[in-house]
């Protein structure tokens, strides 16, 4: 016999696991702060990568301006200055992933969490079903 | 009112029925027309520069996720690029970057509204988008539009300028990279159109999600105002008047994807609402509860439950009722 109930529940996890699922069970493999620590170290890749595209663009942009100006800077307080403003641009990019990423696990937790609650009806079902199955063959 | 709202009944049906040929078809046509305008409008490298090419990249992209369509496209614009200029191609290379690293990295999920923007650009009614976008989005999204009208107005730019680009001597060549930072740094065309469509989208997502009736048609209302100011003043500003007739164009469409977008996504009947008070251990809640504006599609279906033929004949109800036909008359 079919059991339309376990069915329906069966159907909403596959296409959980299908759709959302997927980019939830990645997530989940992680305890909140491991993900999020993770996914910082990467967006300080990233956004060291932005920042030095970022500085070649003006760098190029204002070549002849550095050029002229070049033999009167103070190299190192041009430095500093350079450096200040990559740390803002990082710490900015940093809290941004924080965010971002900690309303991820958030949103994952939920789904999965879902998902386990439908695994376990699944099999109390199930075994509900096995329990009727040799009375009804006595029968 | 009444037969559309059943058509939009029959619409939903149609859309859950046939969802996959749907989404699929449509991804394809997106795709075909964004790789369709960047051939036509650039086609600096011949050998892309062919129908049969765009149409098997379109067939590709309607069965990968929308994203793939988006890459795809800027694949393209780098290819046509590099054709043209080397110095041209790299600034593209490092703004797509910035825009994947900085952006995309965080909302993966705007792959639409970045094609849909520049098509829309191009045919001059970028104005449709950003109420839409108030409409149904979150405000993290609304930088895929930015990126989108970045993208067109850099490609424009190059295009309007292509004389510079083709020139081959090395000395050049960073003045070629300064040349094509400037399409970007002094297009003050793209910083007002950015402008509008960032404070149009916020405001429309503002007015919204406020607790009042008619949320949707006020955001809707208020944002597109507030676009056509924008843009008005600030294409008049640019010295740039014979622009407003499409801006206006554009703001007309807008009102009208937003009409439909209320329509099949809002549509609340507000002459229903009930206010509904109840407490638990920790607050006080006070609800407020419009119903939606459902109709039933007209199913009339006849059931025949009885056999066609309702009359018996004397002789059959005789020989049901086991009596002489006589006793019947």
């Amino acid at each position: 016999m079919l059991n339309e109930e376990r069915i329906c529940i069966m159907t909403r996890m596959a296409s959980y696991e299908a759709g959302e699922g997927k980019e939830d069970m990645p997530v989940k493999q992680y305890y909140r702060k491991d993900y999020v620590s993770y996914q910082m170290i990467r967006t300080l890749i990233s956004s060291t990568i932005s920042f030095g595209i970022l500085f070649l663009f003006w760098g190029m942009y204002s070549m002849e301006k550095i050029m002229e100006q070049l033999a009167e800077m103070d190299l190192i307080q041009f430095g500093i200055s350079i450096l200040i403003k990559y740390v803002i641009f990082v710490v900015v990019y940093q809290v941004i992933a924080v965010i971002v990423y900690n309303r991820k696990y958030t949103k994952a937790t939920a789904g999965m969490k879902k998902y386990h609650a439908d695994i376990k009806r699944v099999i109390k079902l199930q075994e509900k079903e096995e329990k009727l199955q040799p009375a009804e063959e006595w029968e | 009112m009444t037969n559309i709202l059943e058509l939009r009944e029959k619409l939903r049906d149609f859309y859950g029925k046939y969802e996959i040929y749907v989404v699929t078809g449509g991804k394809f046509i997106l795709a075909l027309v964004a790789f369709w305008l960047i051939n036509s409008n650039m086609g600096y490298m011949e050998k892309l520069d062919n129908p049969a090419v765009v149409l098997l990249l379109a067939l590709l992209c309607a069965f990968l996720p929308i994203n793939g369509s988006v890459v795809m496209g800027a694949l393209l614009i780098l290819l046509h690029l590099w054709s043209l200029s080397i110095e041209v191609c790299l600034v593209a290379v490092g703004l797509f970057l910035l825009m994947f690293f900085m952006y995309y990295k965080f909302a993966p999920k705007n792959g639409y509204s970045t094609i849909i923007t520049p098509i829309m650009c191009h045919f001059k009614l970028p104005q449709a988008i950003p109420v839409s976008m108030g409409l149904v989005r979150e405000p993290s999204a609304y930088l895929s539009m930015v990126c989108g009208i970045i993208t067109f107005y850099y490609v424009k730019g190059v295009q309007e300028n292509i004389a510079n680009f083709a020139a081959v001597d090395d000395n050049e060549k960073i003045s070629q990279v300064t040349m094509a930072l400037e399409l970007l740094i002094k297009n003050y065309e793209m910083f007002v159109v950015i402008a509008a469509v960032c404070i149009t989208a916020m405001t429309v997502y503002v007015i919204r999600r406020m607790n009042i009736n008619h949320a949707w048609r006020i955001a809707g209302i208020v944002g597109n105002f507030i676009e056509l100011v924008i843009l008005v003043i600030g294409y008049i500003l640019l010295g740039n008047g014979k622009e407003i007739p499409w801006i206006i164009g554009g703001i007309v469409l807008s009102v009208i994807v937003s009409l439909i977008f209320e329509f099949f996504l809002y549509n609340l009947d507000y002459s229903r609402v009930e206010h509904v008070q109840f407490e638990d251990d920790e607050y006080y809640y006070y609800v407020k509860a419009v119903p939606k504006v459902y109709m039933t599609e007209k199913n009339k279906k006849v059931k025949q439950i009885t056999p066609k033929k309702d009359r018996f004949s004397r002789r059959e109800l005789a020989e049901e009722l086991d009596i002489d036909q006589d006793l019947l008359d």
